[in-house]
């Protein structure tokens, strides 16, 4: 890994940002899990689809790991730090790779940590309840390394909106925007399966999805292809940018 | 470049849509020595550094740092160090994580981010966030930064503004001694007075241009020359004064302001006999030099 990609990593853990959203996002999974594994009936517990859906909350981590994109890019606008990062890396399509690659492996790190612990209390409940756990089986994990693939693209994702809209609230807003009203009414015209929203939801569902998502395959390379136009995008607006 | 001066703009020129921030801009500043970048607000002396340190992008024309341009430097930080205006940090970052972030990026070794912290006298304070920071803590911080890499050069932006009395005298001595050792040093200010202690030079700017360019002995130069004058037969020595060449204005009862020196208002009024009970140079002060240089249109 380069040093500006370290350099991007060590922003990420000295401030509480990353902290304050593991929390909410672990509070969020104990919140769901209990309450859908109390609630539930012990015949309903032991399907194995029912079991991996209530563990996909981990899938949650993507979102997280797309605001946290947009802070790692947006926020230095924000705080006026881009300056300091300039000065040390002046060559700009550097610190654009560098916050990509620290803003993926950032959301990777979440995800996995996420579906780790969605997986064991999961477990842990399910056997409470005396439930039969099915969570090991090969077509529930492989949730698993899809929600960590889809965290590390969303992270991507978002470092590339937030160079573009260089307002952080702004960024987050316009996302949360798009994921929970534009891409909803996408669906009049049939065709929110191609927006990103739904690409990544794609990716989440490996190869599990309902007939409105694409398959694990070309969701995959949708999203891949997004992230890479909001990089482009993202680097190109940030060599343009005068910063005073 | 070794032969290259530390700092060299040339026809530098920066739009903002229809405004003009800077226009035409060139000057070279000498090496190991300080030099004052002066301009009245406006002037265009934060857009000129930024377009020196690769933070905006010159419309025309280009800065160089020993020749390269900021982005081709293949030490930014151990060529320049930068102090910006009303620099900003993440508030809720530690001082010394702030400088760990930079040096990281840097490639520089972690136990230097002690040392710059030592040196700033920011060590006590080096764990707490920034957000708790006072502003001459954060200047300091600002400049612990740009010791980081060891650096040639320094390139201040306002480095005073804000900063309470004992912040000067601190910025001033580290200035002067970062200059003893053999530093360049570029620092801007809309302020004479804040850098006539320190600056061996000035380059003064105006609506984005040159308006001069000189070492401050002869700016200091400029704003002597005059003198005040008391005696008990005023109008008697302004009408000699006159008769000499010398213009005297009487400004109030047995008191003239004369346009030349004491010495050559002592002869004129020994040869004509008359008594006076005080003689003294006064002129301009510097700060009014610098404010007619930079009143009207330049060139």
């Amino acid at each position: 890994m380069t040093r500006l990609a370290r350099a991007e990593l060590l922003k990420l853990v000295t401030t509480r940002l990353l902290l304050w959203n593991g929390l909410l996002l672990l509070a969020l999974e104990v919140l769901v899990i209990t309450l859908n594994i109390t609630q539930d009936s012990t015949l309903a517990l032991a399907s194995p689809s029912r079991q991996r859906e209530i563990a996909s909350i981990a899938a949650v981590s993507a979102l997280v790991s797309l605001i946290l994109g947009i802070v790692s890019s947006a926020g230095e606008y924000g705080h006026g730090t881009i300056a300091h990062t300039l000065l040390v890396a002046p060559v700009r399509p550097r610190v654009a790779a560098a916050k990509l690659t620290a803003s993926a492996l950032a959301g990777a790190a979440l995800a996995l940590a996420a579906g780790a612990f969605a997986w064991g209390y999961a477990a842990l409940l399910l056997s409470a309840r005396s439930v039969p756990v099915h969570l090991g089986s090969g077509e529930t994990l492989r949730v698993l390394p899809a929600t960590v693939l889809a965290a590390a693209i969303t992270g991507a994702i978002g470092v590339g909106f937030g160079l573009l809209v260089r307002r952080q609230t702004g960024a987050i807003v316009i996302a949360f925007v798009w994921l929970l009203v534009v891409e909803p009414l996408l669906a009049l015209a049939g065709i929110q399966e191609y927006a990103p929203g739904h690409t990544i939801a794609s990716v989440v569902e490996a190869g599990t999805q309902s007939a409105d998502l694409l398959g694990f395959g070309a969701g995959l390379l949708l999203a891949l292809g997004y992230a890479a136009a909001f990089a482009v995008a993202g680097a190109v607006a940030l060599a343009r940018t005068d910063v005073s | 470049m070794a032969d290259a001066p530390p700092v060299e703009v040339r026809a530098l020129t920066k739009r903002y849509g229809s405004t003009i921030a800077v226009d035409g801009l060139s000057f070279a500043i000498p090496r190991g020595r300080i030099t004052g970048f002066l301009g009245p607000n406006g002037a265009g002396k934060t857009t000129t550094l930024r377009a020196l340190l690769g933070l905006v992008l010159p419309t025309t024309g280009e800065a160089r740092i020993e020749g390269s341009r900021y982005r081709e430097l293949a030490d930014p930080l151990g060529t320049v160090g930068a102090v910006l205006e009303a620099d900003s940090f993440h508030p809720g970052r530690s001082g010394r994580n702030h400088l760990r972030v930079l040096a990281t990026a840097a490639g520089v070794a972690r136990p230097r981010v002690d040392e710059v912290l030592e040196e700033v006298e920011l060590s006590s304070a080096a764990r707490r966030r920034v957000g708790g920071y006072s502003l001459g803590m954060r200047q300091r911080l600002s400049v612990a930064g740009a010791l980081l890499g060891r650096p040639r050069l320094l390139v201040l932006d306002e480095p005073a503004n804000g900063l309470d009395p004992e912040g000067i005298r601190w910025l001033r001595t580290f200035l002067r001694g970062f200059a003893a050792e053999g530093g360049t040093v570029l620092i801007s200010s809309h302020v004479l007075a804040e850098v006539a202690q320190v600056a061996d030079e000035v380059v003064i700017l105006h609506r984005g241009r040159l308006v001069t360019q000189e070492p401050l002995a002869a700016l200091t130069a400029r704003s002597s020359g005059g003198s005040v004058v008391r005696s008990p037969e005023a109008a008697r020595l302004g009408a000699e004064l006159a008769r000499a060449g010398v213009e005297a204005t009487l400004v109030e009862d047995g008191e003239l302001r004369v346009t030349a020196p004491a010495e050559r208002v002592g002869e004129v009024a020994a040869a004509a006999g008359i008594v006076l009970h005080e003689l003294r140079p006064q002129g301009a002060s510097l700060e009014e030099v610098f404010l007619e240089l930079t009143a009207g249109e330049p060139g």
